[in-house]
């Protein structure tokens, strides 16, 4: 046991194998987390679609009960039975815990197991590719709808650094120079799986889909990538590590309540921030075609648009590759607009002087928490507003975005000039 | 990074992106041919990172392998261009191409070896480095005596520029932009403007009443 340890100790005072396991070790935990959140954020889309349109939306699948008939069968009330064979009160905590997950009714745990059914479903339905698709591109093109945004969340810091007494550990895979770049640049990958699914299918619907995608991401590309340019005006950084501790010291972007925020230039750039924020959010849901703007795969004029001839599996990596865009989308905006890890208030100092490893959980279930609420609101906005027309989601774009974003910029530039 | 790997990822790169520049040509359909085009720039890109060159890999990949290659794509599709049939043994056409071809190997090659210290087999930046005293460029306005007349007046060789600890080759970029070369920056985004307002008094529709 003593030698095991000496030699995991000499292991990692090696900086490369430190680099190396840290490396794997975040790339890992960031791989589970965006992909328990695109399952979670089925789950939630389906439940607060249904709470929106007042219906119940998915309650039916919980966790599966019969694995407790051992203790009594549903109608002698298995939590009970489950209770006292493990000796617990009642009424006690865990007791009060497991009725507020919903285990003794007859409808358990708000069907959180619903999307693992649903991708169970979708892996066992029938597989058919039409004979007369080009088969590579047909084959290629969920790949690479599904993989960009996996890439993408690299750059994206999730906590802030460690000290170690084998080295420091920054909390987020690649800290790179370019993270927003990185970010739009990986992302923008995913219009050629649109446009390819589009293409191969050799029918109408998709192919119509496909090139609508493909005008569509590349314009709000442009207009997301300018509106961003004030916000890393006043930051003077592109590294989302810098970016995001720069906020947790001198106030989010958009709630400058404590630090150098106080001071009024901070307070008149809230003007050009929250407008750089309204078009950047509005990008973002046009990038990761969502209903407002689901131009690409819109059931009323195009049927399913550029995934009409997918099925099963195939179908499935579109579906998780559009929630995957959504949450890496969800992440950005809370990087760069909303603190990302930052807890605010100061309180980011105070933890990490006291326990730095507390501190980087914290800031983590932070970051988790704004996350979920910005994916809240995505499912919100999705159920909400009706769907755009075409010309209109275009001129939206060429005409009023990129003019907006360009006089934001100039207005940014002033108002740092001028306003001390 | 090691060196050793750096050699080696390098090599990698470079041979993805020759195999799929080769690709482009080789392959007959338009589509795949676009494809293969996009993932030549892709591996550019990444010998752009091994170098060192982060923003210039990223704007490769988000200009070119991101907006032009996806416009290009967008035409093939929407004009559904069909698979190029070979040509038939035409020795006209071998002809110009092989001449066509020589040419260009001949201006790259000429152009590659002229570069500082490439005939000794050492690399052109490391060689600026050492000699980068005696390139300073030629200074202008007051300084200079009397005004440039030839191309190498006008600016010359830049010296290669050592980035500082905990300067990003962003912010160096855009310092060389937009002191050294403001003026070019300027007359290029007329041309560019220009361009765009063309295009926008082609595209435009005539209202005739």
């Amino acid at each position: 046991m003593e030698c095991f340890w000496t030699w995991c100790c000499d292991i990692l005072r090696n900086p490369t194998w430190f680099y190396l396991l840290t490396t794997v070790a975040k790339l890992a935990l960031v791989f589970a987390v965006i992909l328990a959140f695109v399952v979670l954020s089925v789950w939630i889309e389906r439940r607060v679609a249904g709470w929106i349109q007042d219906r119940p939306g998915p309650n039916r699948a919980g966790l599966p009960l019969f694995l407790l008939r051992p203790f009594g069968s549903k109608k002698t009330q298995p939590l009970a039975g489950l209770l006292h064979f493990f000796g617990c009160p009642p009424n006690g905590r865990i007791a009060r815990l497991c009725r507020w997950l919903r285990l003794d009714r007859e409808i358990p745990t708000f069907g959180l197991i619903q999307p693992c059914l649903d991708g169970g479903k979708l892996f066992l339905k029938q597989e058919i590719t039409p004979s007369y698709v080009r088969k590579f591109y047909f084959i290629l093109a969920p790949m690479l709808v599904l993989g960009p945004p996996l890439v993408a969340a690299a750059v994206v810091p999730f906590a802030s650094g460690v000290n170690t007494a084998f080295g420091d550990i920054s909390m987020c895979v690649a800290n790179l120079n370019i993270g927003p770049l990185w970010v739009f640049a990986v992302s923008g990958l995913s219009v050629y799986g649109l446009t390819l699914a589009g293409w191969s299918s050799n029918s109408k619907y998709p192919f119509l889909g496909g090139l609508r995608a493909t005008a569509q991401l590349i314009s709000y590309e442009v207009a997301m990538g300018l509106s961003v340019i004030p916000l890393l005006m006043v930051f003077g950084t592109l590294n989302l590590q810098e970016i995001v501790s720069t906020q947790a010291t001198d106030g989010w972007t958009l709630l400058p309540l404590w630090g150098e925020g106080l001071s009024l230039q901070r307070w008149v750039l809230w003007i050009p921030m929250a407008l750089s924020f309204l078009m950047f959010a509005t990008c973002i849901f046009a990038e990761a075609n969502r209903t407002p703007f689901d131009m690409a795969e819109c059931e009323t004029d195009l049927v399913g648009g550029y995934h009409t001839e997918y099925s099963s599996m195939k179908f499935a990596s579109f579906f998780m590759g559009e929630y995957a865009a959504m949450v890496i989308g969800s992440a950005m905006v809370v990087t760069l607009f909303l603190g990302g890890w930052s807890i605010g208030f100061g309180a980011d100092e105070s933890l990490a002087a006291w326990n730095q490893w507390v501190a980087v959980i914290c800031q983590f279930l932070m970051f988790l928490v704004k996350l979920l609420a910005f994916i809240f609101f995505f499912v919100w906005v999705r159920w909400t507003l009706p769907r755009f027309r075409w010309d209109q989601v275009m001129k939206l774009c060429w005409l009023v975005f990129i003019e907006l974003a360009v006089v934001n910029i100039v207005l940014t530039a002033l108002i740092l000039y001028f306003v001390k | 990074m090691n060196p050793a790997i750096q050699a080696i990822l390098f090599y990698i790169f470079a041979l993805g992106a020759l195999a799929s520049a080769l690709g482009v040509v080789v392959l007959r359909n338009p589509v795949s041919s676009a494809l293969s085009l996009a993932c030549c720039l892709a591996f550019v890109a990444a010998i752009f990172f091994g170098a060192g060159a982060t923003f210039l890999g990223i704007a490769q990949l988000i200009i070119y392998a991101g907006a032009i290659l996806v416009l290009i794509l967008f035409i093939v599709m929407m004009l559904n261009v069909k698979d190029e049939k070979p040509a038939a043994g035409n020795w006209f056409y071998c002809i110009v191409g092989v001449v066509v071809a020589a040419m260009m190997a001949g201006t790259i090659s000429s152009a590659a070896l002229r570069l500082p210290g490439a005939t000794k087999g050492r690399c052109p930046v490391h060689v600026l480095a050492e000699h980068a005293n005696e390139l300073s460029p030629v200074p202008r306005g007051a300084q200079a005596t009397h005004p440039p007349t030839t191309p190498s007046e006008y600016g010359g060789m830049l010296p290669p520029v050592s980035m500082k600890e905990g300067e990003s080759d962003i912010s160096l970029l855009g310092k060389t932009l937009f002191t050294h070369y403001n003026m070019s920056i300027v007359i290029l985004s007329f041309a560019l403007l220009a361009g765009a307002l063309g295009a926008v008094a082609v595209g435009r529709k005539l209202h005739r009443d």
